[in-house]
């Protein structure tokens, strides 16, 4: 069996340029936390806009991390689970999917403007180099089984690559639907009819 | 599964992690409830791990208060502090300096235990934040692997301790305080005599009286270096500052010394440091500082105590053995030094090199300024400047008390390169040093005694600052300004041309985020005079502020007069007036956004304000060193569940050991650590005396521990280490006992 990783991160980046800010965010973020908009325990809003390619927007939860971050020159929703992963590959990532699913779609509803994001590819992060070193060996490792679990979460064949070629990154693959297009319904459908979100 | 502690068993020094070992078997008595949450939580935070804000469960979103339900419910790590809320990790960095492959491993740590961000104090430590106390072992042991450790990071105990940044390849410095920064800090952390203090204490080291740069005289101990000629010899020696400090009290330091040599140094710091533990107050902790100590006593009469402890400390060698290896203290930079030689410059190169390239000393190399924006740096950042500064600099690398990264040793040939590649990174920006360089500590954003938002004010003033930065008359560009979230003085708003520290004010029904304006601090002269207090305006009134008051500066000084001097001449008075206008508070109908504050939508509430844990807890020396020898007993008990009954015995009678030194430094603080000594004192003070003595079992316990001192039985078996792991549960009780009955006073 694959090991889950002890964090695990899943960000769905912009379809397209936005005028939105990350300033538009925050009471945004600060809105879920009073309405419980989105699942976790929420705790608080933290803003890093001002470090540039950052974590940009976070909302820290007791469990997870819902950022809307602007790493790697690309700005997206980043969803990454802290703690109580369910300790199979497949059920932690159709967690992560789940939840990052629903928090983009959240915001493509409550933010102004025009903010949509690109359900056709996701950044899978591991970060746990005690067992996700970012080496050929690991993704060797884990690109079957991930494309596997992949293929079936959007119902069409996925391309899978490391993201990272620096060995000190954390360990990331970058997915992709090979062909056709993904919606944000169809991909929560599928979601939950394996019945395994928590 | 494959745990860091295993992989890292090699690469750990051995006496690191035993203290991590016995900090993680802490979290396990805590989290069982058989170690008091007061002495864990003093525990915690000499290992650096540190509460943040909400972790008493509780957050005001805007409308109500609201329960932060953690899985761990009711288990706490602290009084009122919940196990499972997100803390801080604070990691020392003696004097600011980092080797490449350190760096590599904070970023990793802050990628995989925090949020990506590595924060930069005003200490010259890094912190990450929302960490879960149940990963720092794990954290420690990483850093421990590569020489760094978070011992004594909080707490009352000696902090990060801090040096010019400039020291070694400065133009002014008497001579490089660095090797001696690093001495000291070997030789206090884990000091016996440095368990017992009522509050922290920080220590500083400056090269030169005139520049800013270490600070020394708003430290608890301050070195100032300097050279005396003694019998046709130039000798080396400091300046000896104590009792300053910023806080909401701030005080100028004293001169203890006027000149104390190298050999005296170390002495006589320990010396201090036994006055300060004996002398200094331990329960109201608003007074426990030294400075408070310094000023009931008057520095002569300190002097005397000082004088007089200094004839008891006993003779140790690392007293001056330190000095012979002060030539081991050596730079190597990665490039030979070079002359800039004409190459074409890159757009922005002039601006970046006039104000963050400081030519050193040595011919042909520079020492350069990252300016990082409120300290912060991602942890992609931290591993391509690891990669930066291999390039360019080797091991050079330093953080500054103005939350910024510096390089060292970079060949002038090689600065446009660098610029350039600094800029890709993003850390390529100028202006290091000037008004938009603005230090901040983490207030509202985290702090639990945060009142309002210093970063939200300080990224708001850096926005709009960088916007007309070109069109600022140099008088202002040169200002400093330092932003705290509260009174205490973290961000050091005492000693900024203008400063500002939050507080709060009430406008109707509602709370108003305000700042208190605090202008004509000195930065130069080692903090050399700390501003006045002149009135709080609303939090978001603070630009208009900043503009008013620069902008009359900028109209009414004289010829090269300092900001410093206009500020005195124009008097409190008249700078009240200035504010006026701002201070008038509009209703929540008028300007509903002044009741939020910067960066944070919420209405603003004070609710969250909770109980912080600088102070440290106030435990006795005794019951922080009890509590490591249960640690150690219960790695007996593990050892015996492991199956590994030699270490059991050995882990057992080491607590038995523990604990009765425990015991017998509360009559005699040097007992040392000799097995030998610990265990003749413990006999000859408390068994002989029969103060050790059960009621009913007399002295049988104390027995356990002569009869195992005595030596290891031929056979260890699985009965053998339950059986001494049950006599070591009984003695480390019975010390208990006799610690109450005996109550634990120093006498001698």
């Amino acid at each position: 069996m694959t090991i889950v990783p002890k964090r695990l991160g899943v960000k769905f980046s912009l379809k397209r340029a936005t005028t939105l800010q990350p300033d538009d965010i925050l009471p945004i973020f600060q809105r879920w936390i009073q309405e419980h908009r989105v699942e976790g325990m929420l705790i608080d809003v933290v803003d890093y806009k001002h470090v540039p390619d950052g974590p940009g927007v976070v909302l820290i939860a007791d469990e997870a991390d819902y950022a809307y971050d602007l790493t790697d020159g690309k700005t997206g929703l980043n969803y990454i689970r802290k703690r109580d992963l369910p300790v199979d590959l497949e059920a932690a990532l159709r967690l992560c999917f789940s939840r990052a699913l629903a928090a983009a779609g959240a915001l493509e509803t409550e933010a102004p403007g025009d903010l949509a994001f690109d359900y056709c590819s996701a950044k899978i992060s591991f970060l746990d180099r005690l067992q996700y070193r970012n080496l050929s060996a690991a993704c060797e490792n884990t690109r079957a089984p991930v494309t596997e679990i992949l293929s079936e979460v959007f119902g069409s064949p996925v391309a899978v690559s490391r993201a990272y070629d620096d060995p000190r990154s954390i360990f990331a693959l970058e997915c992709r639907v090979e062909g056709g297009d993904v919606s944000a319904e169809g991909l929560l459908k599928r979601l939950q009819r394996a019945g395994q979100l928590s | 599964m494959t745990t860091w502690k295993e992989i890292l068993k090699d690469d750990i020094p051995p006496e690191m992690g035993k203290l991590i070992d016995t900090y993680e078997a802490q979290m396990e008595l805590r989290k069982q409830g058989k170690l008091d949450e007061k002495v864990f939580a003093e525990a915690r935070l000499r290992k650096g791990v540190y509460g943040q804000r909400y972790d008493n469960g509780q957050r005001h979103d805007g409308v109500r208060t609201r329960d932060l339900a953690y899985p761990s419910g009711e288990t706490v790590k602290g009084p009122d502090t919940l196990w499972d809320a997100p803390g801080m990790q604070r990691i020392k960095i003696p004097y600011g300096g980092l080797t490449a492959e350190q760096l590599e491993v904070l970023s990793e740590l802050a990628d995989e235990y925090s949020d990506g961000i590595l924060h930069i104090t005003t200490r010259q430590d890094i912190q990450l934040h929302y960490v879960h106390i149940d990963d720092t072992p794990d954290l420690m042991r990483r850093l421990a692997a590569v020489d760094i450790t978070t011992q004594e990071a909080c707490g009352n105990s000696v902090r990060n301790i801090t040096a010019c940044t400039l020291a070694g390849v400065c133009h002014d410095e008497v001579f490089d305080v660095s090797p001696y920064a690093d001495a000291m800090t070997h030789f206090l952390l884990n000091h016996d005599d440095v368990q017992d203090f009522g509050r922290k204490f920080k220590v500083a080291f400056s090269g030169c009286a005139g520049h800013a740069c270490g600070l020394v005289k708003m430290h608890d101990l301050g070195l100032l270096a300097q050279t005396r000629d003694i019998d046709g010899q130039t000798v080396r020696g400091f300046t000896v500052f104590v009792g300053g400090g910023l806080g909401t009290v701030p005080h100028q330091a004293k001169v203890l010394a006027e000149f104390c040599t190298e050999a005296e140094l170390l002495p006589l710091t320990q010396a201090v440091a036994r006055v300060f533990a004996r002398l200094g107050e331990k329960k109201n902790r608003n007074r426990a500082r030294i400075k408070f100590l310094v000023a009931k006593l008057g520095i002569d009469e300190f002097r005397r105590e000082v004088e007089a402890e200094l004839q008891t400390v006993p003779p140790d060698d690392r007293h001056t053995g330190y000095i012979a290896d002060l030539s081991d203290f050596t730079y190597h930079p990665a490039k030979a030094g070079m002359a800039l030689n004409g190459a074409q410059l890159p757009d922005g190169f002039a601006e970046w090199y006039r104000t963050n390239v400081y030519r050193q000393v040595q011919t042909g190399y520079s020492t350069i300024t990252l300016n990082t924006p409120l300290g912060d740096f991602t942890a992609e950042q931290g591993f391509q400047l690891a990669d930066i500064a291999r390039r360019y600099v080797g091991d050079n690398i330093r953080l500054s008390v103005e939350q910024n990264v510096i390089l060292r040793w970079v060949a002038d040939a090689d600065l446009p390169a660098i610029y350039r590649d600094l800029c890709e990174i993003g850390l390529g920006d100028a202006n290091a040093g000037t008004i938009v360089d603005i230090t901040t500590c983490p207030g509202t954003d985290t702090c639990k005694l945060g009142i309002a938002s210093s970063r939200g004010l300080t990224a708001e003033l850096r926005t709009r600052l960088i916007e007309k930065i070109n069109l600022l008359p140099d008088a202002v560009r040169e200002l400093k300004i330092k932003v705290s979230g509260c009174f205490n003085s973290c961000g050091q708003h005492h000693v900024a041309d203008i400063g500002f520290f939050g507080n709060s004010r009430r406008s109707g029904n509602h709370k108003m985020p305000h700042f208190q304006v605090v202008l004509g601090g000195q930065w130069q002269q080692n903090a050399g005079s700390y501003g006045l207090a002149v009135g709080a305006v609303p939090a978001k009134s603070v630009p208009e502020v900043l503009e008013a008051l620069t902008n009359r500066y900028v109209a009414e000084r004289g010829q090269g007069e300092n900001f410093q001097t206009w500020v005195k001449d124009l008097g409190r008075k008249e700078i009240k007036a200035m504010l006026q206008p701002f201070m008038k508070l509009p209703s929540f109908e008028e300007r509903p956004a002044h009741f939020s504050d910067w960066g944070d939508s919420r209405v603003y509430t004070i609710d969250d304000i909770g109980v912080g844990e600088c102070a440290g807890e106030v435990v006795s020396l005794f019951s922080m060193e009890i509590s490591k020898a249960e640690s150690t007993q219960f790695e007996a008990l593990l050892a015996l569940d492991d199956g590994d009954y030699h270490m059991a015995d050995e882990q057992a009678y080491k607590a038995m050991v523990m604990a009765a030194r425990a015991l017998v430094r509360t009559k005699y603080l040097d007992v040392g650590e000799d097995y030998d000594k610990i265990v003749q004192e413990f006999r000859s003070r408390f068994y002989d005396t029969e103060l050790i003595y059960d009621r009913f079992a007399k002295g049988k316990f104390a027995r356990y521990l002569f009869k195992r001192h005595e030596g290891a039985p031929a056979r260890v078996d699985e009965d053998y280490a339950h059986q001494i792991i049950d006599e070591t549960q009984l003695f480390i009780e019975n010390v208990h006992s006799a610690e109450q009955r005996i109550n634990g006073v120093i006498v001698a």
